[in-house]
């Protein structure tokens, strides 16, 4: 029975491979489109996990924007007194709070923004992946700057040189560039806390804090206890990441309508192949009733040409995306929010599976009608057409 | 024959799963039993009426015939074109009911059993040949003549295929084209097409077999050779009814039925009684 389903199925190559296509491309969507949330989910939780923090503690005002600016490099309208640092630095599960004072100087000249970080010795505890390139690690004195590696490229400067910012009328060293990481680090000033609170006349004034706690199960109690601090309210992790997988599903919803699309018409295609084909082995279907086939081996017999079809389909489909979903993920790279630096396509095996799975059930679904209508084709179809 | 009925009740009204198996298991050593007890007739006609409707036209392609063809025999079936021939054949075949009128096949009454029960009747008792031969292009020839054999009880059969291979090379065989068994249908002559399409109608070992004008797509000299072949069978017992504008296999059929408008107009065995 297979071998004369297959046999079939060679007897129209150009057709069924055509429907083949169908199925594979809306396969190979489906695929792309899982993948690439696995990848985003995994890319973010890492790059969050990377950070080395819990939670972070932000002024009152909307705690996400608020979160999403400072992580991506902007400031804060409000800010937090420094008292909120002694009371982070208290509580019993925190094992490290890194405060951090944010400034925007605009360049209105050139069209940019120059953002300048006050950090102190926690927060470069707190960055495990806080690498300098050339010169020196830290701040030796007061007046120095780490500049990270597209902000050093733009100011052209190297360890040593001076820094003269006319804005706050002050003038660095610079102590260090960092490496190049890609991600919002690139383009900063750092500076020590003291001096950035001087130049930006911030006195015992901070935009945020970073927490990392001892053990990372304390999260929910360590919120409720550092929420208690004036003026201040915590953003967790686990928050911020649903913030942003919200801020992915609009380009979800897209993708996925798409997908639905493309389903839909590798759908039509296996339906359109099927019935085409029962329409055309009319008399060969009715010829077998005579010779004794009942309607539903006939069913079978189609639904099994449509099942090999989708089955071929939907391999195809998922080397397809294998292919196709990594130029793809560089191009949804540019149009997701705080866009992490890992690998953005993920086809894992869980993945791969269900989109088969989804595909080879469409494809089948769509066989079914043509193979009810071949199953009811009279018998006497077989004579008639003689 | 009060055996008959009771048969045909009890598919009738097997409406239950395992019930309508059980009975289409006990088919062929039913219908043996009714063989020794009623023997004479493989078909019995009465009325068969068969009314086709195009649009609001009714066309009576069939119009009360009656006939009864006994075990053995080799029928013809004669007739102008349009005149019901091949309606007939669909009835006799199960592959059509008729509207009015009872038919017998073998002593079952086709007209009391379910669309399940008639194919299984179709496949284990009659066999057909096509006046385009019929056969799967994508098959080979041995593949052509096993085909049948796919529809068996089984959807998967295997220690089924091995038998069923042997005997599709022994029915080859019988119709000298085993040594074609390999090739394509488009590879093999008209005359050895219809050959391999009666070594197929044969694998289920049918006790009646149609043939819709088996000869038309030949030329004479081939034809003859089909008809010798379908001589032969019939001397080996097969009941067999041709439909056919071949004078010469028409000639050759002990029992000859003319129609004319859906009217059967001549019956050599009504004559002779
Ligand atoms: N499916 C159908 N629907 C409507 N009318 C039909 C159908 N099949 C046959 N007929 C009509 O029934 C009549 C008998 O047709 P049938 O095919 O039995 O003739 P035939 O004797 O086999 O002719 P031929 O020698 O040309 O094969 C014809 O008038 C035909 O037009
Ligand atoms: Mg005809």
């Amino acid at each position: 029975m297979i071998l004369l389903a297959l046999r079939n199925l060679w007897r129209r190559p150009l057709r069924h491979v055509l429907a083949l296509i169908g199925i594979a491309v809306s396969v190979a969507t489906l695929a792309c489109l899982g993948a690439f949330g696995q990848g985003y989910r995994d890319a973010l939780q890492s790059e969050l996990n990377g950070m080395g923090m819990q939670m972070m503690l932000v002024p009152l005002g909307c705690p996400y924007d608020a979160a999403a600016r400072v992580l991506r490099g902007k400031t804060l309208e409000f800010s937090l007194p420094q008292s909120a640092l002694l009371t982070a630095r208290r509580d019993p599960a925190v094992s490290l709070a890194a405060p951090m004072l944010m400034a925007v100087v605009p360049q209105v000249h050139e069209g940019r923004t120059d953002v300048w970080v006050g950090i102190d010795q926690s927060t470069r505890q707190m960055k495990p992946w806080w690498k300098v390139e050339t010169g020196a690690p830290w701040f030796t004195g007061k007046n120095e700057v780490i500049l990270g590696a597209e902000a050093a490229e733009l100011e052209m400067r190297r360890p040593g040189d001076l820094f003269y910012s006319p804005e706050t009328h002050r003038t660095l060293r610079v102590a260090g560039i960092l490496q190049r990481s890609g991600t919002a680090d690139d383009s900063l000033f750092f500076v020590p806390l003291t001096t950035a609170q001087a130049m930006f006349h911030q006195t015992d004034r901070i935009t945020a804090i970073a927490v990392q706690l001892h053990d990372p199960q304390q999260t929910g109690a360590a919120s409720t206890r550092l929420q208690t601090i004036a003026g201040a309210q915590v953003v967790t992790l686990s928050e911020m990441m649903g913030t942003f997988l919200n801020l992915v599903g609009a380009v979800k919803t897209l993708l996925f309508s798409l997908a639905i699309v493309a389903l839909t018409i590798g759908a039509l295609g296996v339906f359109n192949t099927l019935l085409s084909i029962v329409v055309e082995r009319r008399s060969e279907l009715a010829m077998m009733r005579a010779l004794g086939a009942s309607g539903p081996q006939i069913f079978a017999l189609l639904t099994l040409e449509s099942a090999i079809l989708t089955l071929g389909g939907g391999v195809c489909g998922l080397i397809m995306s294998a292919f196709v979903g990594r130029a793809l993920a560089s191009v949804a790279r540019q149009w997701v929010p705080l866009s992490p630096n890992e690998v953005l396509f993920k086809l894992t095996p869980n993945v791969a599976a269900n989109c088969f799975l989804i595909g080879l059930g469409v494809g089948v679904l769509a066989g079914v009608v043509p193979a009810w209508q071949a199953s009811r084709l009279p018998p006497a179809l077989a004579l008639n057409a003689d | 024959m009060a055996c008959v009925v009771f048969d045909a009740k009890r598919c009738d009204a097997g409406a239950g799963r395992t019930r309508l198996k059980l009975v289409g298991e006990n088919f062929p050593a039913v219908s043996n039993d009714i063989k020794m007890e009623t023997l004479s007739f493989a078909v019995e006609a009465d009325g068969l009426t068969r009314i086709y409707k195009r649009g609001g036209e009714e066309v009576r392609a069939l119009d009360g015939v009656s006939f009864r063809v006994r075990d053995g025999e080799f029928v013809s079936i004669v007739g102008a074109s349009g005149s019901g021939k091949t309606t007939l054949l669909n009835l006799l075949g199960c592959m059509d009911a008729a509207d009015r009128g009872t038919l017998r096949l073998a002593g079952h009454e086709v007209g009391a059993i379910n669309e399940r029960a008639r194919t299984r009747l179709r496949r284990d008792h009659i066999g057909f040949v096509f006046q385009h031969f019929g056969l799967m292009p994508t098959l080979t020839v041995h593949e052509n003549v096993a085909l049948p054999g796919l529809f068996g009880r089984r959807i998967w059969p295997s220690r089924h295929q091995k038998s069923l291979d042997a005997r599709a090379d022994e029915l080859l065989e019988r119709v000298s084209l085993a040594h074609r068994r390999n090739h394509r249908p488009h590879e093999l002559s008209g005359g050895e097409m219809q050959r391999v399409a009666i070594a197929r109608s044969l694998l289920n070992t049918p006790r009646l077999l149609l043939a819709d004008e088996p000869t038309g797509d030949l030329d004479s000299a081939t034809g003859e050779s089909i008809i010798e072949l379908l001589q032969e069978l019939n001397r080996d017992g097969l009941t067999i009814l041709v439909v056919t504008h071949n004078t010469a296999l028409a000639a050759i059929a002990e029992h000859q039925i003319s129609l004319r408008d859906g009217r059967l107009i001549q019956d050599s065995t009504d004559q002779m009684l």
